[in-house]
């Protein structure tokens, strides 16, 4: 099967270089054609030398079908991490973050599952786009719990453990948490716009306000739990392998009124009970 | 019509495992030969998916289908992405792994897409050669999938037909009949697919894929998103009648329905099971 065509005879990788250059092209396919990345592999004049006409398609709309499947594709798989966001932003909107995010950021995983690894980090850097700042934080919500989604799983600390704890280990003992555990600390009050998306309810307008939330996983289910600043400040140390004594003693301190303390036994007790905790080394 | 080389058994009827259909399955123990799972979908994963799909490979026998080995890409094998098919191989007791004849990107990028290759001689060795080296590595023959393609590259000196019988035999691998991606193809390009059908070397191919597929008008795309068409249903008899009957797949990846219509559509594949091995009787 030869073809009469004045053949450019490309070796394959230049071939595949040009190919993947055209079809990941954030403009249009003519455009894509006479980039100069991609004229440095082919020029646009030879794409008919290259890539063949049918009978009812010419070379450009065909090579087209590969670059109009580029970017839905990214579309796709960020938006199944991203609903939130998508959510916020809309349709449109959400497009030209994805195609300005994947001419940044490309794909260099054989899984879709990491490409919106760097999302969080491309927001933080980008200013000038409205909200920016606002939509860095819910973008780390919602990169935590993809995270979460797909840790490793581990036994979850049992009562019994801890009653095997002999009393007078108690202050130096530490707590590992289970890896499927994110602990963050928000700029805005995005749990909102979580809630909202759920609901199928408009995103209410930016907050700027301090919040913090764990992420977690209990029986296969991506969970959330809504803290304060002292609850997150005693999770993120126990969670960092402070001593339980010194952690306590912390938290205590930072009570205002002794009648506050006893909240740190129910805080920890939830996080017992929700299966924060893998294991407690004494 | 042929036993496959490897011996790899006819598994009757499947499906390809999608998450919209994990509590149905688990719940109904639906009656079906085999699951086909998407590799990448449990590579990096500790939670739910994996935790699925350890329950499903207790209750059905399993083939794994891949899309970014990425064969035909003048990158490099990546060894790090085989070490991981190989121990979910090992893991899922898959009874064989595939992917497809295609490249997914260079320069480390992944598009995410099946490319098309050049039918060259020069691409026949790249794939050669790369198909050697994974198999040495994965330690058991790799089967590969025909792709569906919108153009046809005007370096190429050979059909597909002929690239994919010529790959097969000198790297000894095995191959994914793909019905609806013939159809497609040969729409897009104006080729016979009886023809494309002829040349396959029964003797390799271990498995056949049947799906849904939108025509656009000037083309068609290959979209998984609908019931397998009649055209599509009488290639497939042709397909039985000249290399013989094999694990026989329904991908739906799109505009996925309950699991009881994918179901219904895949036991109209053993209807033409039926009637074509009735015939050659």
């Amino acid at each position: 099967m030869s073809h009469e065509t004045g053949a450019l005879n490309p070796d394959l990788g230049r071939l595949q270089r040009w190919m993947q250059e055209v079809i990941s092209h954030p403009g249009p396919v003519e455009e894509a054609i006479v980039s100069p990345v991609a004229e440095r592999e082919i020029p646009g004049e030879n794409l008919g030398d290259v890539v063949l006409p049918s009978a009812s398609m010419t070379s450009v709309e065909r090579i087209g079908v590969y670059h109009g499947m580029y970017l839905m594709r990214m579309a796709e798989a960020l938006q199944t991490d991203y609903p939130v966001l998508r959510y916020r932003l809309g349709d449109e909107a959400f497009a030209e973050l994805v195609a300005d995010y994947v001419q940044r950021f490309p794909s260099r995983s054989y899984t879709l599952n990491r490409l919106g690894d760097h999302l969080p980090q491309f927001l933080s850097e980008e200013q000038d786009r409205p909200d920016s700042e606002f939509l860095h934080d819910l973008a780390r919500l919602e990169l935590a719990m993809t995270q979460v989604y797909d840790e490793v799983e581990a036994p979850i600390l049992s009562a019994e453990q801890l009653e095997a704890v002999p009393p007078e280990a108690w202050e130096r003992a530490v707590l590992r948490p289970i890896p499927a555990f994110r602990l963050l600390a928000f700029k805005h009050a995005v749990i909102p716009d979580l809630v909202a998306y759920h609901e199928d309810r408009p995103s209410p307008r930016p907050r700027r306000r301090a919040t913090w939330a764990a992420i977690y996983r209990r029986d296969y289910s991506v969970l959330r739990l809504e803290l304060s600043r002292a609850e997150h400040d005693l999770l993120k140390a126990l969670a960092g392998g402070t001593p339980l004594g010194e952690a306590l003693a912390r938290a205590a301190q930072a009570q205002k009124t002794s009648r506050q303390r006893p909240q740190i036994f129910k805080w920890f007790r939830t996080w017992i009970a929700e299966g924060l905790f893998t294991a407690i080394e004494v | 019509m042929t036993e496959n080389r490897w011996s790899f058994p006819d598994l009757g009827l499947g499906i390809g495992l999608r998450t919209t259909h994990y509590s149905h399955i688990l719940r109904e123990n639906p009656e079906i030969g085999f699951f086909e799972i998407l590799t990448e979908n449990y590579l990096d994963t500790g939670g739910r998916p994996l935790h699925i799909l350890d329950q499903i490979c207790e209750r059905y026998r399993v083939v794994m289908h891949g899309v970014s080995m990425s064969i035909g890409s003048t990158d490099p094998v990546d060894f790090d992405y085989l070490a991981k098919v190989k121990a979910l191989a090992r893991r899922s007791g898959a009874l064989w792994i595939s992917d497809h004849v295609c490249w997914t990107g260079v320069l480390g990028r992944n598009t995410h897409d099946l490319l098309p290759l050049p039918y060259t001689e020069e691409s026949l060795r790249h794939a050669v050669e790369k198909i050697k080296i994974v198999q040495d590595y994965l330690d058991r023959p790799l089967v590969l999938e025909n792709p569906s393609t919108y153009l046809e590259f005007a370096d190429s000196d050979m059909t597909e037909w002929e690239f994919i019988a010529r790959m097969a035999e000198e790297a000894d691998c095995g191959l994914l009949f793909d019905v609806n991606n013939v159809y497609v193809s040969a729409y897009n390009h104006g080729f016979d697919p009886v023809a494309y059908i002829d040349a396959m070397p029964g003797a390799r191919v271990c498995q056949y894929h049947l799906a849904g597929h939108t025509n656009k008008g000037t083309h068609i795309i290959d979209t998984h998103n609908d019931h397998v068409l009649d055209p599509v249903w009488e290639l497939f008899g042709h397909t039985i009648r000249a290399v013989g009957l094999r694990a026989t797949l329904l991908e739906w990846d799109a505009d996925i329905p309950p699991f009881e219509v994918v179901h219904q559509e895949v036991l109209k594949a053993g209807q033409w099971r039926s009637k074509e091995i009735a015939d050659v009787a």
